[in-house]
Protein backbone atom coordinates (compact mmCIF):
# COMPACT_ATOMS: atom_id res chain seq x y z
CA UNK A 1 0.00 0.00 0.00
CA UNK A 2 2.84 2.35 0.88
CA UNK A 3 4.70 1.60 -2.36
CA UNK A 4 1.68 2.30 -4.48
CA UNK A 5 1.25 5.62 -2.81
CA UNK A 6 4.82 6.79 -3.52
CA UNK A 7 4.58 5.84 -7.17
CA UNK A 8 1.39 7.75 -7.55
CA UNK A 9 2.91 10.73 -5.89
CA UNK A 10 5.97 10.86 -8.17
CA UNK A 11 3.98 10.55 -11.39
CA UNK A 12 1.80 13.35 -10.19
CA UNK A 13 4.70 15.76 -9.72
CA UNK A 14 6.14 14.86 -13.15
CA UNK A 15 2.98 15.67 -15.03
CA UNK A 16 2.53 18.92 -13.25
CA UNK A 17 5.99 20.25 -13.73
CA UNK A 18 5.60 21.87 -17.16
CA UNK A 19 2.30 23.54 -16.57
CA UNK A 20 3.46 24.66 -13.14
CA UNK A 21 5.66 27.41 -14.50
CA UNK A 22 2.90 28.81 -16.68
CA UNK A 23 0.44 28.69 -13.80
CA UNK A 24 2.87 30.37 -11.48
CA UNK A 25 3.51 33.14 -13.99
CA UNK A 26 -0.18 33.66 -14.49
CA UNK A 27 -0.74 33.76 -10.77
CA UNK A 28 1.91 36.41 -10.19
CA UNK A 29 0.63 38.60 -13.02
CA UNK A 30 -2.88 38.42 -11.63
CA UNK A 31 -1.68 38.97 -8.09
CA UNK A 32 0.24 42.13 -8.90
CA UNK A 33 -2.30 43.65 -11.26
CA UNK A 34 -5.24 42.99 -8.96
CA UNK A 35 -3.29 44.56 -6.13
CA UNK A 36 -2.57 47.77 -7.96
CA UNK A 37 -6.12 48.09 -9.30
CA UNK A 38 -8.16 47.20 -6.25
CA UNK A 39 -6.03 47.94 -3.26
CA UNK A 40 -7.96 50.91 -2.05
CA UNK A 41 -7.28 51.05 1.63
CA UNK A 42 -10.04 52.36 3.81
CA UNK A 43 -10.38 53.13 7.47
CA UNK A 44 -13.49 51.43 8.75
CA UNK A 45 -15.53 53.09 11.48
CA UNK A 46 -19.00 52.33 12.72
CA UNK A 47 -21.51 51.69 15.45
CA UNK A 48 -22.59 48.30 16.78
CA UNK A 49 -25.99 47.74 18.29
CA UNK A 50 -28.00 44.73 19.33
CA UNK A 51 -31.62 43.96 18.62
CA UNK A 52 -33.41 42.08 21.37
CA UNK A 53 -37.08 41.81 22.15
CA UNK A 54 -37.81 44.28 19.29
CA UNK A 55 -35.68 46.97 20.95
CA UNK A 56 -32.32 48.10 19.63
CA UNK A 57 -29.53 49.33 21.90
CA UNK A 58 -25.85 50.04 21.36
CA UNK A 59 -23.50 47.28 22.46
CA UNK A 60 -20.46 48.05 24.58
CA UNK A 61 -17.60 45.61 24.38
CA UNK A 62 -18.42 43.95 21.07
CA UNK A 63 -15.48 41.88 19.83
CA UNK A 64 -14.49 43.00 16.36
CA UNK A 65 -11.77 41.24 14.44
CA UNK A 66 -10.40 40.88 10.95
CA UNK A 67 -11.04 37.33 9.81
CA UNK A 68 -7.87 35.28 9.64
CA UNK A 69 -5.81 37.73 11.69
CA UNK A 70 -5.15 38.72 15.26
CA UNK A 71 -6.05 42.33 14.63
CA UNK A 72 -8.93 43.22 16.89
CA UNK A 73 -10.84 46.00 18.51
CA UNK A 74 -13.76 46.48 20.87
CA UNK A 75 -16.73 48.83 20.64
CA UNK A 76 -16.80 51.62 23.26
CA UNK A 77 -19.58 52.81 25.57
CA UNK A 78 -21.48 54.39 22.71
CA UNK A 79 -21.07 51.26 20.60
CA UNK A 80 -18.54 53.05 18.37
CA UNK A 81 -15.35 51.59 16.95
CA UNK A 82 -12.55 52.47 14.57
CA UNK A 83 -10.78 49.44 13.20
CA UNK A 84 -7.04 49.85 13.99
CA UNK A 85 -5.86 48.75 10.54
CA UNK A 86 -6.82 50.03 7.11
CA UNK A 87 -8.81 47.41 5.24
CA UNK A 88 -9.15 46.34 1.62
CA UNK A 89 -12.16 45.37 -0.45
CA UNK A 90 -12.92 41.73 0.26
CA UNK A 91 -11.63 41.72 3.85
CA UNK A 92 -14.11 40.31 6.32
CA UNK A 93 -14.79 41.87 9.71
CA UNK A 94 -16.39 39.65 12.33
CA UNK A 95 -18.62 41.11 15.05
CA UNK A 96 -19.49 39.02 18.07
CA UNK A 97 -21.15 39.67 21.39
CA UNK A 98 -22.31 37.26 24.07
CA UNK A 99 -25.92 36.23 23.47
CA UNK A 100 -26.07 37.57 19.93
CA UNK A 101 -25.62 35.88 16.58
CA UNK A 102 -22.16 36.52 15.15
CA UNK A 103 -22.11 38.70 12.04
CA UNK A 104 -19.55 38.79 9.22
CA UNK A 105 -19.31 41.88 7.06
CA UNK A 106 -17.45 42.00 3.75
CA UNK A 107 -15.62 45.25 3.26
CA UNK A 108 -16.15 47.19 0.03
CA UNK A 109 -15.45 50.73 -1.18
CA UNK A 110 -18.50 52.05 0.71
CA UNK A 111 -17.55 50.58 4.09
CA UNK A 112 -15.93 53.64 5.62
CA UNK A 113 -18.84 53.91 8.07
CA UNK A 114 -20.93 50.85 8.89
CA UNK A 115 -23.94 50.37 11.09
CA UNK A 116 -23.91 46.85 12.47
CA UNK A 117 -26.99 45.38 14.08
CA UNK A 118 -26.60 42.04 15.81
CA UNK A 119 -29.66 39.90 16.40
CA UNK A 120 -30.23 38.18 19.71
CA UNK A 121 -29.82 34.41 19.52
CA UNK A 122 -32.56 32.10 20.68
CA UNK A 123 -30.74 30.19 23.37
CA UNK A 124 -32.50 29.87 26.71
CA UNK A 125 -30.61 30.93 29.82
CA UNK A 126 -30.29 28.05 32.23
CA UNK A 127 -28.43 27.17 35.37
CA UNK A 128 -28.14 24.05 37.45
CA UNK A 129 -26.18 24.49 40.64
CA UNK A 130 -23.24 22.24 41.17
CA UNK A 131 -24.23 20.78 44.46
CA UNK A 132 -22.71 18.03 46.54
CA UNK A 133 -26.02 17.52 48.24
CA UNK A 134 -26.48 13.85 48.93
CA UNK A 135 -29.32 12.06 47.26
CA UNK A 136 -32.09 10.67 49.46
CA UNK A 137 -34.62 8.19 48.13
CA UNK A 138 -38.24 9.04 48.43
CA UNK A 139 -39.82 6.41 50.63
CA UNK A 140 -43.41 5.43 51.14
CA UNK A 141 -44.42 5.18 54.81
CA UNK A 142 -44.12 1.40 55.19
CA UNK A 143 -40.43 1.42 54.24
CA UNK B 1 -6.69 -6.00 2.99
CA UNK B 2 -7.90 -2.43 2.77
CA UNK B 3 -11.34 -3.48 3.92
CA UNK B 4 -9.94 -5.09 7.03
CA UNK B 5 -7.97 -1.94 7.70
CA UNK B 6 -11.08 0.16 7.49
CA UNK B 7 -12.91 -2.21 9.75
CA UNK B 8 -10.12 -2.05 12.33
CA UNK B 9 -10.09 1.73 12.13
CA UNK B 10 -13.82 1.73 12.62
CA UNK B 11 -13.50 -0.47 15.69
CA UNK B 12 -10.78 1.75 17.09
CA UNK B 13 -12.88 4.87 16.68
CA UNK B 14 -15.85 3.15 18.22
CA UNK B 15 -14.08 2.02 21.35
CA UNK B 16 -11.90 5.07 22.04
CA UNK B 17 -14.03 8.07 22.74
CA UNK B 18 -12.49 11.50 22.83
CA UNK B 19 -11.23 12.33 26.31
CA UNK B 20 -8.54 14.12 28.26
CA UNK B 21 -6.19 11.12 28.20
CA UNK B 22 -5.84 11.68 24.43
CA UNK B 23 -3.52 14.51 25.48
CA UNK B 24 -1.51 12.58 28.09
CA UNK B 25 1.75 13.63 26.43
CA UNK B 26 0.90 17.32 26.81
CA UNK B 27 1.90 19.07 29.99
CA UNK B 28 -0.70 21.63 31.04
CA UNK B 29 1.57 23.34 33.60
CA UNK B 30 2.35 26.25 31.30
CA UNK B 31 -1.30 26.80 30.39
CA UNK B 32 -2.41 26.49 34.03
CA UNK B 33 0.22 28.95 35.22
CA UNK B 34 -0.81 31.40 32.55
CA UNK B 35 -4.39 31.18 33.78
CA UNK B 36 -3.23 31.74 37.35
CA UNK B 37 -1.10 34.82 36.67
CA UNK B 38 -3.43 36.78 34.41
CA UNK B 39 -5.99 38.95 36.14
CA UNK B 40 -8.73 41.08 34.65
CA UNK B 41 -11.11 43.23 36.66
CA UNK B 42 -13.75 43.38 33.98
CA UNK B 43 -14.28 41.42 30.81
CA UNK B 44 -14.94 44.29 28.46
CA UNK B 45 -11.93 43.44 26.30
CA UNK B 46 -12.26 39.73 25.72
CA UNK B 47 -9.97 39.83 22.68
CA UNK B 48 -7.02 41.18 24.61
CA UNK B 49 -7.62 38.88 27.53
CA UNK B 50 -7.82 35.82 25.27
CA UNK B 51 -4.66 36.70 23.38
CA UNK B 52 -2.80 37.26 26.65
CA UNK B 53 -3.94 33.87 27.88
CA UNK B 54 -3.04 31.95 24.74
CA UNK B 55 0.10 33.79 23.61
CA UNK B 56 3.04 31.46 22.92
CA UNK B 57 1.10 28.34 23.78
CA UNK B 58 1.76 25.94 20.96
CA UNK B 59 -1.17 23.57 20.71
CA UNK B 60 -4.89 24.26 20.56
CA UNK B 61 -5.47 22.05 23.58
CA UNK B 62 -3.07 24.15 25.69
CA UNK B 63 -4.74 27.36 24.52
CA UNK B 64 -8.13 25.95 25.34
CA UNK B 65 -6.88 24.75 28.70
CA UNK B 66 -5.60 28.22 29.63
CA UNK B 67 -8.97 29.78 28.72
CA UNK B 68 -10.90 27.06 30.54
CA UNK B 69 -8.89 27.23 33.76
CA UNK B 70 -9.01 31.03 33.72
CA UNK B 71 -12.80 31.05 33.41
CA UNK B 72 -13.20 28.40 36.09
CA UNK B 73 -11.01 30.25 38.57
CA UNK B 74 -12.28 33.78 37.91
CA UNK B 75 -16.00 33.58 37.18
CA UNK B 76 -18.22 32.99 40.20
CA UNK B 77 -21.59 31.30 40.18
CA UNK B 78 -24.23 33.83 41.12
CA UNK B 79 -26.81 32.14 43.28
CA UNK B 80 -29.18 35.11 43.32
CA UNK B 81 -29.25 35.27 39.53
CA UNK B 82 -29.87 31.55 39.45
CA UNK B 83 -32.74 31.74 41.92
CA UNK B 84 -34.32 34.69 40.14
CA UNK B 85 -34.21 32.94 36.78
CA UNK B 86 -35.45 29.69 38.25
CA UNK B 87 -38.44 31.39 39.84
CA UNK B 88 -39.42 33.25 36.67
CA UNK B 89 -38.93 30.25 34.40
CA UNK B 90 -41.16 28.17 36.65
CA UNK B 91 -43.79 30.88 36.70
CA UNK B 92 -43.86 31.27 32.91
CA UNK B 93 -43.40 27.57 32.21
CA UNK B 94 -46.63 27.31 30.23
CA UNK B 95 -46.60 30.76 28.67
CA UNK B 96 -43.95 30.70 25.95
CA UNK B 97 -44.39 34.36 24.98
CA UNK B 98 -43.75 35.63 28.49
CA UNK B 99 -40.98 33.08 28.96
CA UNK B 100 -39.18 34.32 25.87
CA UNK B 101 -39.64 37.92 26.96
CA UNK B 102 -38.20 37.08 30.34
CA UNK B 103 -35.35 35.15 28.73
CA UNK B 104 -34.43 38.14 26.60
CA UNK B 105 -34.50 40.53 29.55
CA UNK B 106 -32.58 38.16 31.73
CA UNK B 107 -29.97 37.56 29.07
CA UNK B 108 -29.09 41.24 29.06
CA UNK B 109 -28.81 41.33 32.83
CA UNK B 110 -26.79 38.12 32.81
CA UNK B 111 -24.16 39.28 30.36
CA UNK B 112 -23.87 42.68 32.03
CA UNK B 113 -23.17 40.95 35.35
CA UNK B 114 -20.73 38.60 33.67
CA UNK B 115 -18.72 41.28 31.89
CA UNK B 116 -18.68 43.81 34.73
CA UNK B 117 -18.83 41.71 37.89
CA UNK B 118 -17.53 38.35 36.68
CA UNK B 119 -20.53 36.52 38.11
CA UNK B 120 -22.93 34.35 36.16
CA UNK B 121 -24.88 31.08 35.86
CA UNK B 122 -24.21 28.06 33.62
CA UNK B 123 -25.23 29.53 30.31
CA UNK B 124 -22.97 32.50 30.96
CA UNK B 125 -19.98 30.22 31.54
CA UNK B 126 -20.75 28.29 28.37
CA UNK B 127 -21.12 31.46 26.28
CA UNK B 128 -17.91 32.92 27.60
CA UNK B 129 -15.96 29.73 26.95
CA UNK B 130 -17.29 29.50 23.41
CA UNK B 131 -16.55 33.15 22.71
CA UNK B 132 -13.00 33.06 24.05
CA UNK B 133 -12.25 29.74 22.31
CA UNK B 134 -13.50 31.23 19.04
CA UNK B 135 -11.29 34.28 19.50
CA UNK B 136 -8.34 31.88 19.88
CA UNK B 137 -9.42 30.17 16.65
CA UNK B 138 -10.84 27.08 18.33
CA UNK B 139 -14.29 25.81 17.40
CA UNK B 140 -16.64 25.36 20.37
CA UNK B 141 -20.38 25.07 20.84
CA UNK B 142 -22.95 25.53 23.57
CA UNK B 143 -24.97 22.50 24.63
CA UNK B 144 -28.24 22.75 26.54
CA UNK B 145 -29.58 19.84 28.47
CA UNK B 146 -30.38 18.23 31.75
CA UNK B 147 -27.81 18.29 34.52
CA UNK B 148 -28.35 15.76 37.26
CA UNK B 149 -27.38 16.29 40.90
CA UNK B 150 -28.51 14.88 44.22
CA UNK B 151 -30.63 17.98 44.74
CA UNK B 152 -32.71 17.54 41.60
CA UNK B 153 -36.10 15.93 41.44
CA UNK B 154 -35.95 13.22 38.79
CA UNK B 155 -39.68 13.37 38.22
CA UNK B 156 -39.36 16.88 36.84
CA UNK B 157 -36.91 16.62 34.00
CA UNK B 158 -36.49 19.88 32.14
CA UNK B 159 -33.49 21.40 30.42
CA UNK B 160 -31.74 23.12 33.34
CA UNK B 161 -28.07 23.24 32.48
CA UNK B 162 -25.59 24.33 29.81
CA UNK B 163 -22.14 23.03 28.93
CA UNK B 164 -19.80 22.90 25.91
CA UNK B 165 -18.31 20.77 23.21
CA UNK B 166 -14.97 21.78 21.73
CA UNK B 167 -13.16 20.63 18.61
CA UNK B 168 -9.48 19.79 19.12
CA UNK B 169 -7.37 17.97 16.53
CA UNK B 170 -10.51 17.34 14.44
CA UNK B 171 -12.31 15.57 17.31
CA UNK B 172 -15.12 16.83 19.52
CA UNK B 173 -14.69 16.80 23.31
CA UNK B 174 -16.97 17.49 26.27
CA UNK B 175 -16.50 19.92 29.14
CA UNK B 176 -18.55 21.69 31.79
CA UNK B 177 -16.98 24.96 32.96
CA UNK B 178 -19.75 25.70 35.48
CA UNK B 179 -19.30 22.51 37.42
CA UNK B 180 -15.51 22.71 37.07
CA UNK B 181 -15.48 26.11 38.74
CA UNK B 182 -16.71 25.23 42.20
CA UNK B 183 -19.54 24.30 44.48
CA UNK B 184 -22.68 26.17 45.45
CA UNK B 185 -24.21 26.04 48.88
CA UNK B 186 -27.79 27.14 48.16
CA UNK B 187 -28.89 27.19 51.81
CA UNK B 188 -26.18 29.69 52.64
CA UNK B 189 -26.36 31.45 49.26
CA UNK B 190 -22.64 30.85 48.91
CA UNK B 191 -20.28 29.81 46.12
CA UNK B 192 -16.81 28.41 46.72
CA UNK B 193 -14.19 28.19 43.96
CA UNK B 194 -12.75 24.69 43.72
CA UNK B 195 -11.34 23.70 40.35
CA UNK B 196 -12.51 20.23 39.32
CA UNK B 197 -10.42 18.84 36.49
CA UNK B 198 -12.88 15.98 36.13
CA UNK B 199 -15.21 17.95 33.88
CA UNK B 200 -12.44 18.94 31.45
CA UNK B 201 -12.48 16.77 28.29
CA UNK B 202 -14.29 14.04 30.18
CA UNK B 203 -14.78 10.55 28.77
CA UNK B 204 -18.27 10.72 27.20
CA UNK B 205 -19.20 7.44 28.92
CA UNK B 206 -18.72 9.11 32.31
CA UNK B 207 -19.97 12.56 31.29
CA UNK B 208 -23.36 11.11 30.36
CA UNK B 209 -23.89 10.04 33.99
CA UNK B 210 -25.02 13.55 34.88
CA UNK B 211 -25.35 15.38 31.54
CA UNK B 212 -28.19 14.56 29.16
CA UNK B 213 -28.23 16.91 26.14
CA UNK B 214 -31.45 18.06 24.45
CA UNK B 215 -29.81 17.15 21.14
CA UNK B 216 -28.67 13.56 21.67
CA UNK B 217 -25.84 13.79 19.15
CA UNK B 218 -23.97 15.87 21.77
CA UNK B 219 -23.51 12.88 24.07
CA UNK B 220 -20.64 12.06 21.64
CA UNK B 221 -21.54 8.42 22.27
CA UNK B 222 -22.88 7.94 18.74
CA UNK B 223 -24.98 4.78 18.62
CA UNK B 224 -24.43 4.08 22.30
CA UNK B 225 -26.40 7.12 23.47
CA UNK B 226 -28.89 6.15 26.14
CA UNK B 227 -32.55 7.11 26.11
CA UNK B 228 -33.76 9.54 28.76
CA UNK B 229 -35.27 6.57 30.67
CA UNK B 230 -31.94 4.78 30.66
CA UNK B 231 -30.25 8.00 31.74
CA UNK B 232 -32.48 8.32 34.81
CA UNK B 233 -31.67 4.74 35.80
CA UNK B 234 -27.92 5.42 35.89
CA UNK B 235 -26.04 5.74 39.18
CA UNK B 236 -25.75 9.27 40.56
CA UNK B 237 -22.18 10.57 40.38
CA UNK B 238 -20.92 13.64 42.24
CA UNK B 239 -18.05 16.01 41.36
CA UNK B 240 -15.43 13.97 43.25
CA UNK B 241 -16.28 10.94 41.11
CA UNK B 242 -15.26 12.89 38.03
CA UNK B 243 -12.07 13.96 39.72
CA UNK B 244 -10.88 10.45 40.61
CA UNK B 245 -12.48 8.13 38.05
CA UNK B 246 -11.66 7.83 34.40
CA UNK B 247 -14.90 5.88 34.09
CA UNK B 248 -17.13 3.41 35.88
CA UNK B 249 -17.05 -0.24 34.88
CA UNK B 250 -19.93 -1.68 36.90
CA UNK B 251 -22.70 -1.50 37.95
CA UNK B 252 -24.35 0.71 35.34
CA UNK B 253 -27.65 1.12 37.16
CA UNK B 254 -28.60 3.06 40.22
CA UNK B 255 -31.12 0.60 41.65
CA UNK B 256 -30.46 -3.06 42.46
CA UNK B 257 -32.62 -5.83 43.86
CA UNK B 258 -30.60 -8.65 45.38
CA UNK B 259 -30.89 -11.51 47.87
CA UNK B 260 -29.62 -11.45 51.42
CA UNK B 261 -25.97 -12.58 51.84
CA UNK B 262 -25.22 -12.00 48.18
CA UNK B 263 -21.86 -10.36 47.45
CA UNK B 264 -21.97 -7.37 45.16
CA UNK B 265 -19.02 -5.98 43.17
CA UNK B 266 -18.34 -2.37 42.23
CA UNK B 267 -15.60 -1.56 39.71
CA UNK B 268 -14.08 1.69 38.48
CA UNK B 269 -11.12 2.78 36.40
CA UNK B 270 -9.05 5.31 38.36
CA UNK B 271 -7.59 8.45 36.85
CA UNK B 272 -5.26 9.26 39.73
CA UNK B 273 -4.01 7.75 42.95
CA UNK B 274 -6.60 7.26 45.62
CA UNK B 275 -6.12 6.49 49.28
CA UNK B 276 -7.79 3.06 49.48
CA UNK B 277 -8.00 3.31 53.27
CA UNK B 278 -10.32 6.26 52.93
CA UNK B 279 -12.96 4.30 51.02
CA UNK B 280 -16.23 4.00 52.88
CA UNK B 281 -19.69 2.65 52.13
CA UNK B 282 -22.48 4.52 53.88
CA UNK B 283 -25.89 2.85 54.21
CA UNK B 284 -28.99 4.88 54.92
CA UNK B 285 -32.35 3.21 55.45
CA UNK B 286 -34.47 6.32 55.86
CA UNK B 287 -33.83 6.74 59.57
CA UNK B 288 -30.38 5.51 60.53
CA UNK B 289 -27.01 5.62 58.90
CA UNK B 290 -24.23 3.03 59.04
CA UNK B 291 -20.75 3.34 57.65
CA UNK B 292 -18.37 0.47 56.89
CA UNK B 293 -14.93 -0.06 55.38
CA UNK B 294 -15.43 -2.47 52.50
CA UNK B 295 -13.01 -4.96 51.00
CA UNK B 296 -11.04 -3.17 48.26
CA UNK B 297 -8.39 -4.16 45.75
CA UNK B 298 -6.47 -2.31 43.08
CA UNK B 299 -5.04 -3.82 39.93
CA UNK B 300 -3.63 -1.65 37.17
CA UNK B 301 -5.88 1.33 37.87
CA UNK B 302 -8.95 -0.85 38.25
CA UNK B 303 -10.48 -0.41 41.67
CA UNK B 304 -12.68 -3.26 42.87
CA UNK B 305 -14.93 -2.96 45.92
CA UNK B 306 -16.83 -5.96 47.29
CA UNK B 307 -19.59 -6.08 49.82
CA UNK B 308 -21.79 -8.83 51.19
CA UNK B 309 -25.29 -7.60 52.04
CA UNK B 310 -26.32 -9.24 55.30
CA UNK B 311 -29.38 -7.25 56.29
CA UNK B 312 -32.66 -7.06 54.42
CA UNK B 313 -34.33 -3.77 53.64
CA UNK B 314 -34.16 -0.78 51.35
CA UNK B 315 -30.96 1.30 51.43
CA UNK B 316 -29.39 4.31 49.82
CA UNK B 317 -25.78 3.27 49.42
CA UNK B 318 -23.20 6.06 49.15
CA UNK B 319 -19.58 5.51 48.20
CA UNK B 320 -17.16 7.93 49.88
CA UNK B 321 -13.42 8.42 49.36
CA UNK B 322 -11.02 10.95 50.86
CA UNK B 323 -13.91 12.35 52.85
CA UNK B 324 -16.06 13.20 49.85
CA UNK B 325 -19.12 11.59 48.35
CA UNK B 326 -18.50 9.91 44.99
CA UNK B 327 -21.55 7.99 43.86
CA UNK B 328 -24.97 6.86 45.12
CA UNK B 329 -26.86 3.60 44.44
CA UNK B 330 -30.03 2.17 45.92
CA UNK B 331 -30.47 -1.46 47.03
CA UNK B 332 -33.40 -3.58 48.01
CA UNK B 333 -32.23 -6.68 49.88
CA UNK B 334 -34.75 -9.46 50.24
CA UNK B 335 -34.73 -12.84 52.01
Amino acid sequence: MNLKYTIMKTTKTFTFKKSNIILLGLFFTLFFTSNSFLAQEITVKGVVSGEADSKTEVLTGTNIYLKGSKIVTTSNKKGEFTFPQKLKTGDVLVFSYLGFVKKRIKINANSSFINVVLKEDENQMLGALNSNKRYTSKRSKQE
Amino acid sequence: MQKIGFFLLFLFVKTCFAQQSDFKNIDFTKADNRAKIIKSKKLLKLNELTFKLTENLETDVEKFRAIYVWICSNIANDYRLYALNDRKRNRFEKDSIRLNKWNSRFKKLLFKKLLKKKRTICTGYAYLLKEMANIAGIEAKIVNGFGRTGAIDLEKINANHTWNVVKLNEKWYLCDPTWSAGISYPDEGKFVFQLNDGYFLTDPALFIKNHFPVDVSYTLLENNSPSIEEFIEMPLFYGKGYDVFEKDISPFKMHHEIKQNETFTFQYKLKKELDLNSIKLVFYNGSTEKSIKPETSLQENILTIKHQFKRTGFYDLHLYAEGEIIVTYTFRISK
